[in-house]
């Protein structure tokens, strides 16, 4: 029991923390879901990377506070980072290959993907207007 | 006994006065308790189950080709839902600490009321689940066998697929309305108009057009009309064109045929004087009838009329005719105008907006479910076992002996928390 518990901290200023913990994650939350919603989304790259971003702020925030490790001793860092390392590794050592598979898509894959319904530069989305409309003033 | 007690909380090495060899003394494996370093073993192994399947998410996700991952709003997931639900766990991850620390310092009926209300915000988050996955369902957004009602791309076999699903809704809605016809009418009306205006149309459009790119337009008009994703300027002026088209399209048949019906009418009217007037000179024949009961030979004028019948007669079937098949043109296109005037203004495509469950355009919208369901379900699975463990623990004594099992628990809470964290800007916000 000793050996786990918080030694240095007192148990109000212990409670403390954690509402204040509390606060941080709510006023987090509302952070991402304000920047999902306003003008920095318009770079996705920039807006997804502060989301995750933020995200991780607050999953730290958690495992810090609300599962003590901040408090215990150095065996955490044993467990966490050879976890943390590989969680990332597989995440990253995806995305070469199969994240980053389509940044240079040759025309021939690019068909037998689902068509576009975003992006107006993707191959085949402009490509309709001009000649149909055209072809339709003719009709009429 | 009692050297025994003395030395596990005082561990010294004075044991030589019992006589060993060897002197025993009490050491610690770890720092910690193992019941601790169970949870947080297994809860290593846990981070890195949902990472391979957050990382295949990702993967996915940014790996889809530009623009055909369906954006949050065209599958309907509702923002605010995720960001409450992220709320409420969080409050539940702060329960389960006040929980936690009210068994630490032997406070029985506080911890319970903690665990309890930690519960209850696990239960919140699991209906709000449960609401999102019931509109995934009424939507026909999930995976489904054996074959899904999303389809990649506007293309025939999309069209053939819905119309095949289309006539099935029919058949079933036609025997609903044997029971009850006062309902099904309006619904059996739509679905015979989406079949004329829009999937017959579709199909006779894209099967005599010979121009790849108007093909394209009429199957991706269709699929925007069923289920629109994004604004798309240009299917908004393909159709007013055709409307316009058609109108004027429609005028000129409409006065064709109002021609021929009064052509018609006129031929009917001399077929009726002619008759008559053949009839006149057929009673002014019979009139001069000789003793031997003989009439004279129809004369010069009255073959000449029937003639004239006879051919006024082929005019009239001719004129019907053509009436006819001037009909089956202009019943197509009067059937896509009332489809134009019915479907153009929806908002949100006939799908949604009649609650019709058909087969719709979202490119890459299997993957997205497969995906959604998969971690969502998970982590849902997650939050389960978690209030199927807090109820095997409210009715314990909470008190410092449980403290330790009360912190294992937790920590497994808001581990399931931290999933969310990550789930929530990924699933709702991206």
């Amino acid at each position: 029991m000793q050996t786990d518990a918080p030694s240095q901290s007192s148990p109000t200023s212990q409670h403390r923390v954690f509402l204040v913990v509390f606060g941080l994650l709510v006023v987090l939350t509302g952070l991402s879901f304000w920047i999902a919603n306003s003008a920095i989304m318009e770079n996705r790259i920039l807006g997804w990377s502060v989301m995750i971003g933020i995200s991780i702020c607050k999953a730290m925030l958690v495992v810090a506070f609300f599962m003590h490790l901040w408090w215990e001793r150095a065996w955490k860092y044993a467990l966490t980072i050879p976890t943390l390392f590989m969680g990332c590794m597989l995440v990253l050592l995806l995305v070469p290959d199969i994240g980053m598979r389509t940044d240079h898509y040759p025309r021939s894959r690019q068909r037998l993907s689902p068509e576009s319904i975003t992006v107006p530069n993707a191959p085949g989305y402009n490509e309709p207007q001009p000649k149909s409309s055209p072809s339709q003033g003719s009709k009429t | 006994m009692d050297t025994m007690a003395n030395s596990r909380t005082k561990p010294e090495p004075d044991h030589g006065s019992h006589g060993h060899a060897v002197p025993l003394v009490y050491q610690r494996a770890l720092p910690m308790s193992p019941g601790k370093v169970a949870i947080w073993l297994f809860l290593s192994t846990e981070i890195m189950f949902f990472t391979a399947l957050i990382g295949t998410y990702i993967v996915l996700r940014f790996g889809a080709p530009g623009g055909t991952w369906p954006t949050p709003a065209q599958v309907g997931v509702v923002e605010w839902l995720g960001a409450l639900n992220t709320f409420v766990l969080i409050c539940s991850s702060m329960t389960i600490v006040f929980a936690y620390e009210a068994a630490k310092s032997d406070r029985v009926r506080s911890a319970r009321s903690w665990l309890l209300a930690t519960m209850l915000l696990g239960l919140v988050f699991l209906g709000i689940k449960g609401v999102e996955y019931k509109s995934k369902y009424s939507h026909g957004i999930y995976p489904r066998f054996p074959r899904s009602l999303m389809h990649d791309r506007a293309d025939l076999y999309f069209v053939s697929n819905f119309s095949s699903q289309l006539k099935q809704r029919i058949a079933d809605e036609e025997a609903f309305s044997n029971q009850s016809p006062k309902q099904a009418v309006a619904t059996l009306e739509r679905l015979y108009l989406i079949q004329t205006g829009l999937v017959n149309w579709t199909e006779k459009k894209v099967g005599m057009s010979d121009d790849p790119q108007m093909k394209r337009l009429a199957l991706e008009s269709f699929a925007h009309q069923i289920h629109p994703l994004s604004k798309r300027p240009d299917i908004d002026k393909y159709l007013a064109d055709e409307q316009t088209e058609l109108m004027q399209e429609q005028q000129q048949l409409v006065t064709q045929q109002e021609q021929l019906e009064s052509d018609l009418a006129t031929a009917q009217q001399q077929l009726a004087t002619l008759s008559d007037e053949i009839a006149q000179l057929e009673s002014d024949r019979k009139s001069l009838v000789d003793d031997d009961g003989n009439f004279p030979e129809p004369g010069e004028p009255e073959q000449q009329r029937k003639a004239q019948l006879e051919s006024t007669e082929q005019k009239a079937k001719s004129i019907t005719e053509s009436i006819s098949s001037l009909n089956q043109q202009l019943n197509p296109i009067q059937r896509r105008l009332e489809a134009h005037s019915a479907f153009n203004q929806l908002e949100k495509g006939i799908n949604e907006h009649f609650h019709l469950k058909l087969p719709m355009v979202i490119p890459s919208g299997n993957t997205w479910a497969n995906t959604y369901f998969l971690i969502t379900g998970f982590h849902a699975l997650h939050v389960v076992i978690g209030i199927i463990v807090f109820l095997l623990l409210l009715p314990l004594e909470l008190n410092r002996r449980r403290a330790k099992v009360m912190e294992n628990v937790g920590l497994y809470w808001h581990f399931v928390d931290i999933v969310w964290i990550f789930l929530f800007p990924m699933i709702y916000l991206f």
